[in-house]
């Protein structure tokens, strides 16, 4: 079995936000509930006075834009994490290890200067 | 491992991927102004590193293994190297016209060919489970791209969706067989792999080779896996058509026979009944399927998996004599099938936009009957009926199988093969008995002929001047698949 | 005693929320629900020792794959009913389909457990540097052995990127509200005016 004793503090941090983060939520619910003013009605969801009846869905749909940004984001993401071990494990791997990064760093470079250059970071 | 050594084995590689990135800064900072540029870069590109693996199997680095056994530049991976990148010239010397005329020219189609060819090239020179499956989602991921390139035109875009559905879970099933693979077998390596099926094999080793034979055969769509090919097919633009039926084909054929041969040599039992099964299901589907498709590009989908279904023949026999039959068939394979395409490219109508109806091609000798010769010989070819080439890729294939006493596949396959020759045959009838349908009026460009020109001459009777080296190329490209030393 | 709780609690919840993708009427909410999954498989990681995945899991899937499938799924105009009643008409098939996976679940794990099943060892190519954490481990050969890999992943990344761009990116239109302050400032009466003396009954050009 792996050593987990360290994470131990984590585990207990989790637990105590899982219970808190419950209370917040099921306190205020029950408590309406105890004190009586729990009244759902339908009225109280409508429109009144000068509002009127939505005229579609309010979850508009989103701009493929977002796609994108969304799609560059993962890939940047990607490439960030491949520096974890990269960083932690030059020791090992040495002048390889370093041009190898390097090598990868200037793929994805040269990729950010293609998306720069095609307008594809500009929102306008 | 010595890292120098290592990197002169992928050369064409390193090329492939410096020229890519250099094809996509030209892009980049000229824009689509540059995609006959980049696209004739590509082309020398391409030519290059084809001259430099063909180098590369006559000298000192033939055999060599780089990175630890990762990646082996030996005859076989350059014969199916050189065949895909043939492959991936025709297209890249067609595609530019034909996308140029919806002015959806861009220049990253040339830039996805090249990496996709580079996905193709690790795929096939691949040892090791790891090494095959980042090729093979290089070449895919490319792939996708490229089948929904147009992206304004509804079936394009369905092409896309689907093949990256249907291929994304094809990827899903090939990994969860390597895994199993790699669980019961202790290493990703072909060689591990085949070591570990010496003594017979688990249940899960077994579950893992059938795993990782269904994930191919959604890739090189043999039946039953083959549903997505004739909506992608018809739905990508055609020089993607084009390219889907030949050079990801090569590679993945080539991987196919590689993976069998040289990881689960030693479970011949386990493997062979599989590829028998899709071989015959996919010859018979392949030639019924084709009967009442009313587009052409459809119909070369429907011939595309009775064609594989007969590579899978060679396959099957798992003998060196059936494996270089099979390489032998696919160069003329790639042959007959892009010279089709681009036999396909050409017809068009008065406004120059493409026509994929069959029936257009009613009269077509009257009208065009340059195109209509050269396609009634890719047909009769595609059929194999003797003077043409194709026959003798048949005829090596059924030669193989009833060496290795798969007699009565040979004769299913050949019966098969009859009723392929129907729809083969009712082109040509079409082209040549009917009434000029009038629909075909259009210019096509002097580049296509040219390409059209050189693949009916190389599966024209003048192939058979090409057996003797061809021949010898395979047997030497077959007996470099270790498992056979 | 706490470690076996701890992954009692972990796969417990992966199973429920991701029983909770399925189940959840708004698509949205699915995804809420597979971001919980995955910070529970993380946990999972984290118990069996492998931190670096661990990480991964929240970094990559959490942080950008789970917020891709929520623009993709606010990209997309979504008929919640109809892919109801497509969920009820796939039901028997999707049973069937669970329950084969269940049987293979089952008879492989019983297999193991009765010896059948004899799991291959390691042939030590990969070995990595004894004594190292986790994550010294897989750089030291991601960056040694698998280094022509990990540079084709690269390329793959870059391929996706182009992929992104040639699939979605509408080019960009002529550039909108941009002021050039001092162009403006800049600019003289002569530049902006002139004078003319129009003839009578003649129009002037613009």
């Amino acid at each position: 079995m792996v050593d987990l004793s360290q994470y131990l503090p984590i585990l207990l941090f989790l637990g105590i936000a899982v219970v808190l983060s419950t209370a917040f939520v099921f306190l205020p619910m029950g408590v309406s509930r105890l004190t009586g003013s729990h009244k759902p009605d339908a009225e109280k969801l409508s429109e009144y006075e000068c509002g009127f009846p939505a005229f579609e869905d309010s979850r508009g749909r989103f701009d493929v834009r977002f796609y994108l940004v969304a799609i560059s984001f993962i890939i940047f993401d990607l490439e960030a994490s491949f520096l974890f071990p990269w960083a932690v494990s030059l020791e090992y791997t040495g002048w390889t290890g370093w041009g190898a990064m390097m090598v990868f760093l200037a793929i994805l470079g040269l990729g950010l200067a293609y998306e720069w250059k095609k307008g594809a970071l500009d929102w306008e | 491992m010595d890292l120098q050594s290592s990197l002169q084995v992928v050369l064409p590689e390193i090329i492939l991927a410096v020229a890519g990135v250099a094809m996509l800064m030209i892009a980049a900072f000229v824009g689509d102004k540059a995609s006959r540029l980049v696209s004739i870069v590509g082309v020398s590109v391409l030519t290059a590193v084809a001259i430099i693996t063909a180098f590369q199997m006559t000298g000192d680095t033939l055999g060599r293994e780089a990175f630890g056994g990762q990646i082996r530049a030996d005859a076989f991976a350059g014969f199916a190297k050189i065949l895909a990148i043939v492959a991936a010239i025709v297209t890249l010397v067609v595609s530019p016209a034909f996308f140029e005329r919806v002015a959806k020219m861009r220049a990253e189609f040339p830039i996805l060919i090249v990496f996709a060819v580079l996905g193709m090239s690790i795929m096939v020179s691949a040892r090791d489970l790891i090494s095959f499956y980042v090729g093979l989602e290089l070449n895919s991921l490319a792939a996708y791209v490229m089948a929904s390139f147009l992206r304004d035109d509804d079936r394009s875009t369905e092409a896309g969706v689907k093949y990256f559905v249907l291929g994304g879970l094809a990827s899903g099933i090939l990994l969860f067989g390597m895994s199993l693979l790699y669980g019961f077998s202790g290493g990703t390596s072909y060689e591990a792999v085949r070591l570990a099926g010496m003594d017979g094999g688990s249940i899960g080793y077994v579950f893992g080779l059938t795993f990782v034979l269904v994930g191919l055969a959604f890739k090189i769509s043999a039946v039953p896996f083959h549903m997505w090919t004739p909506d992608v097919y018809e739905g990508a633009p055609t020089p993607t058509t084009g390219f889907f039926a030949t050079a990801p084909k090569v590679a993945a054929v080539a991987v196919l026979a590689r993976i069998t041969v040289e990881a689960f040599g030693s479970q011949l039992t386990a493997w062979q009944p599989i590829v028998i099964t899709a071989a015959l299901l996919s010859i018979l589907w392949g030639a019924l399927g084709a009967i009442g498709q009313t587009n052409i590009k459809r119909l070369l989908a429907y011939s595309s998996i009775n064609n594989i279904g007969f590579l899978l023949i060679g396959l099957a026999t798992g003998t060196l004599a059936g494996v270089s039959a099979m390489l032998v068939y696919l160069a003329i394979y790639v042959a007959m099938v892009a010279g089709s395409f681009v036999a396909v490219m050409m017809l068009k109508d008065a406004d120059g936009m493409p026509v994929e109806d069959i029936d257009a091609i009613k009269g077509l000798s009257k009208t065009r009957p340059m195109i209509a010769l050269a396609l009634m010989m890719l047909m009769f070819s595609l059929a194999g009926i003797p003077p043409l080439f194709g026959f003798w890729g048949k005829f090596v294939v059924f030669q193989a199988a009833v060496q290795a006493d798969l007699i009565i596949l040979a004769a299913i396959g050949i019966a098969a093969s009859v009723i392929g020759a129907y729809y083969y045959i009712k082109i040509v009838k079409l082209m040549y008995f009917d009434e000029p349908a009038d629909v075909i009026t259009g210019k096509s460009e002097t580049s296509y002929g040219v390409v059209l020109a050189i693949c009916a001459l190389v599966i024209s009777p003048l192939g058979y001047l090409l057996t003797i080296p061809l021949g010898d190329w395979a047997d030497r490209a077959a007996a470099a698949l270790t498992a056979f030393v | 005693m706490i470690h076996t709780i701890a992954f009692y609690l972990f796969a417990a919840m992966v199973i429920a929320s991701a029983m909770m993708v399925i189940f959840a009427r708004n698509p949205v909410h699915s995804v809420m629900w597979l971001i919980l999954s995955f910070f529970n498989a993380a946990g999972l990681m984290v118990l069996v020792g492998a931190e670096f995945i661990a990480m991964l899991l929240v970094i990559v899937y959490v942080g950008a794959v789970a917020v891709l499938f929520l623009f993709v799924v606010m990209m997309l105009d979504i008929d919640y009913a109809e892919m109801r009643a497509g969920f009820m008409r796939n039901m028997p098939l999707g049973l069937l389909i669970a329950l084969i996976l269940l049987a293979e679940i089952v008879l492989g794990i019983g297999a193991y457990r009765t010896g059948a099943i004899e799991l291959g060892t390691p042939d030590g190519t990969g070995a990595a540097p004894l004594g190292a954490s986790n994550i010294e481990a897989i750089g030291s050969l991601m960056f040694t052995r698998y280094v022509f890999l990990f540079e084709a992943a690269g390329i793959i990344l870059l391929v996706a990127m182009i992929g992104a761009i040639v699939l979605t990116h509408l080019g960009s239109g002529p550039a909108r509200g941009q002021q050039n302050v001092s162009r403006q400032n800049r600019r003289r009466p002569e530049e902006a005016t002139r004078n003319v003396t129009p003839e009578i009954g003649k129009g002037i050009e613009l």
